[in-house]
């Protein structure tokens, strides 16, 4: 008898302590969880710049070609480079400098018209750098009839123009055969320089964030809204320098709809002098009462609301 | 050995269920919403609808609108209430035995609604009734009826006003009382100085010396119905005591050199003021009843300005015993003097004319420093100095009953003369306070409706 008692009562014993054990472990895990800490990463003002630029780590599985690889891309940062070498020579020329710039014009017009083969640009843009320099290198005394002589071909130019313009427009009918593919390969190429820093290709992979938002479930939000709709009807007349002692705590009871279910409820003053703190709880109630209806109060969370315990102080009066 | 066994785990589940339980409840107290905690950090005074009092005759329309006009200048002046102009009201009350329709006054955000009615009665007498109503709530705060004669008509609405103040804020009012001051006419040269009284809003002006004879200091006894002051006459200044009833006046003591600075204890039996003895003077304090003097100080300084706390068992006042003129708080019955004046950012600001609050949480000063006059107030222990209002020259404050504003006088020097002013203790509410001519020296009486006799 006395051994099939023990052992009823050990494998109680046993089994509560299982149950309690299982509790503990799960209960003391869920409060880790909940303790939670958040990770802060300390970023440099350069890594920060680079970030508000673009996104760093975007997916990778489908790189998409931020260009079109169907020329060198060389060849546009030559075309871009053409500009400043201009500037150069502007620069050189410091007792000619009316001579050479009809001669640049010329000569970069007329290699405009061939800009479909980006190739062709940068063939063209070394000549007139070289053959510049060399004119300056040249005899100085023979800088004056060069003058006279690229002088002269000003006019001359208006009809290399006016020939430039005229093969223009031949090829015109042609294109109007209209190839895409080609101009999407010119599109291309000048955005390509462009899309490397803040490109929309760079963010296309960025998110935009949840639909479904954790802001519903804050709750500090309608404690917030709800807190500085109060205050604002909230006059007390008293800011006496004991005016931190005074308290009144008061329960509202709440009806879904935001407004007050009966009269607020108050549970109890605390200050030196009863008659003040009593009228400051009025004055409380009266602030409730009156700033109501409180709308904003979130439906779906009225469990949390259905009373709401408020303190009402004076402790930033002074 | 069953039952044993069956006791044993029923103690056994029964243990285990209740700590359960317990560690239920506590998780349950956990989850327990806190407090929402409101602290405005703004003061608002409180909109409040003050309607015209109904004439219960025809004849009596005058002073209804009298009463009323007495009641919305004393609330708004208070600084606590902001009246609204009744050009917005949008109900007109004609009958103030039945509930205003509170939606209307909630519309215009009135917090709070006064009607009331004034009536002659056959006997002559005025009839006055009044109700304090709760927007908010729709209830009835507070409602009374007065007979006093007609000619009182001012002080029943000053006795209206502090009911208003006492049910809104929970204070003692200060509306029913008087204020004596020194009347200024004339050049600067040639000033005539007179003692004067009026209420605290600067109405029903009463001369009380002709101007003769210089005087200076008046304070009102507890009874409101003596005034102690100092008069330059014949020989050397004295303190005198004045009946404002029987307009008897006598002198205070027998004393060999000039008193000064008198000031009533807070029974009524006792004054206390300071005596001349060669380049000193020292603090007294004589027995009304037995004429016996008794002296307070004994020091190779002046000591002056003394001022009783409101239980009697203190006295504040000032002194040069340290080089420069501070505040000191000693017994009442003398003995050692502790200074509670120390000015924190000038080192040579001296403080004087100290007056205890009635209420005793505060002592108000004069404070000379930098170049300015300052009036403050501090804690009867020297801390939480906070100064209210600076200029040329302010001077001479004096607490009104309910220890809630300050009155005193400025001088803006020059050809002009002073004027009395008066601030609330938080510094807010600054006000000229009305009086025919210059005015300095004011002293604020007790509550006149809470005096005995």
């Amino acid at each position: 008898m006395k051994v099939n008692v023990d052992k009823t009562l050990v494998a109680s014993i046993a089994l509560h302590v299982l149950v309690l054990g299982w509790g503990l472990v799960t209960f003391s895990s869920k409060a880790y969880v909940a303790e939670e800490s958040l990770p802060i990463d300390i970023i440099s003002t350069d890594q920060l710049a680079q970030m508000m630029s673009g996104q760093k780590t975007g997916k990778k599985e489908e790189p998409k070609p931020k260009v079109e690889k169907i020329a060198e891309a060389k060849a546009e940062e030559d075309a871009v480079g053409k500009v400043t070498e201009k500037k150069e020579l502007i620069k050189t020329n410091s007792t000619p400098e009316p001579p050479p710039k009809p001669v640049e014009k010329p000569v970069e017009k007329k290699p405009e018209p061939p800009k479909p083969v980006a190739e062709a640009k940068p063939k063209e843009e070394p000549k007139p750098q070289e053959k510049k320099p060399d004119l300056a290198k040249e005899d100085p005394i023979a800088e004056l009839q060069k003058k006279l002589e690229t002088k002269k071909p000003p006019p001359k130019p208006v009809e290399q123009k006016v020939a430039a313009v005229q093969p223009q427009q031949q090829p015109k009918p042609k294109e109007r055969s209209f190839d895409p593919a080609q101009i999407q390969r010119d599109l291309d190429k000048r955005a390509a320089t462009r899309h490397e820093l803040a490109g929309s290709t760079l963010n296309a992979s960025a998110s935009l964030g949840s639909t479904t938002g954790t802001a519903v479930a804050n709750v500090a939000t309608w404690r917030g809204a709800f807190q500085s709709a109060v205050k604002r009807c909230f006059t007390p007349t008293y800011n006496g320098q004991d005016a931190e002692q005074y308290e009144a705590d008061i329960d509202i009871p709440m009806k879904i709809d935001g407004s007050l279910a009966s009269e607020p409820i108050i549970v109890g003053v605390r200050g030196p002098s009863r008659s003040i703190a009593q009228a400051i709880a009025e004055s409380a109630k009266r602030a409730i009462v009156q700033c109501q209806v409180y709308s904003f109060m979130p439906k779906q969370q009225y469990e949390s609301w259905k009373l709401i315990p408020m303190t009402f102080g004076l402790k930033d009066m002074l | 050995m069953n039952n044993a066994l069956s006791i044993s785990r029923r103690r056994f589940i029964t243990l285990t269920g209740s700590a359960l339980a317990v560690a239920g409840g506590g998780s349950a107290f956990a989850q327990g919403q806190p407090r929402i905690r409101i602290d405005p950090t703004e003061f608002q005074p409180v909109p409040i609808a003050i309607t015209n009092f109904l004439p219960g005759t025809p004849s009596d329309g005058d002073v209804g609108n009298g009463v009323t006009q007495v009641i919305t200048n004393n609330l708004k002046r208070s600084g606590l209430f902001a009246p609204i102009d009744q050009a917005a009201f949008i109900e007109r009350i004609s009958n103030m035995d039945v509930a205003p329709q509170f939606q209307n006054w909630k519309t215009i955000n009135a917090q709070a609604v006064v009607t009331g009615r004034m009536t002659r009665q056959q006997d002559g007498r005025l009839k006055a009734e009044f109700r304090l109503w709760d927007v908010v709530t729709g209830q009835q705060l507070a409602g009374q009826q007065y007979f006093t004669s007609p000619e009182y008509w001012r002080r029943i609405a000053h006795i209206i006003s502090d009911q208003i103040y006492e049910r809104m804020t929970g204070e003692k009012g200060y509306f029913d009382s008087r204020v004596v001051f020194v009347d200024e006419t004339g050049p600067k040269e040639r000033r005539v100085k007179r003692l004067a009284m009026m209420d605290q809003d600067g109405a029903n002006v009463r001369y009380l010396t002709r101007g003769s004879d210089l005087v200076l200091t008046p304070r009102f006894s507890p009874n409101s119905q003596e005034i102690t002051y100092m008069e330059f006459g014949q020989g050397d200044p004295k303190v005198y005591l004045f009946n404002i009833e029987t307009g008897q006046r006598e002198i205070v003591g027998n004393f060999p050199g000039m008193t000064f600075a008198p000031r009533f204890s807070p029974d009524g039996q006792r004054v206390i003021m300071s005596l001349q003895q060669g380049g000193n003077s020292n603090l007294f304090v004589m027995d009304l009843r037995s004429r016996s003097t008794t002296r307070l100080t004994d020091t190779p300084a002046i000591d002056t300005s003394p001022s009783y706390s409101p239980d009697g068992t203190r006295i504040c006042f000032e002194s040069d015993r340290g080089g420069r003129s501070q505040i000191y708080v000693m017994a009442a019955g003398g003995g050692q003097a502790q200074r509670i004046s120390f000015s924190k950012d000038d080192t040579n600001a001296t403080y004087s004319t100290p007056v205890w609050s009635p209420r005793g949480d505060y002592i108000a000063f004069t404070r000379q420093g930098g170049g300015q006059f300052s009036i403050g107030v501090m804690k009867p222990d020297g801390s939480g100095e906070r100064l209210l209002t600076s200029g040329y020259h302010n001077e001479g404050p004096t607490f009104s009953p309910n220890g809630r504003v300050l009155m005193f006088f400025r001088d803006p020097g020059g050809n002009g003369g002073p004027s009395l002013y008066s601030v609330d203790i938080s510094g807010r509410n600054e006000l000229k306070v009305p009086t025919p001519g210059f005015a300095s020296d004011p002293a604020w009486s007790p509550l006149l409706s809470s005096t005995p006799g």
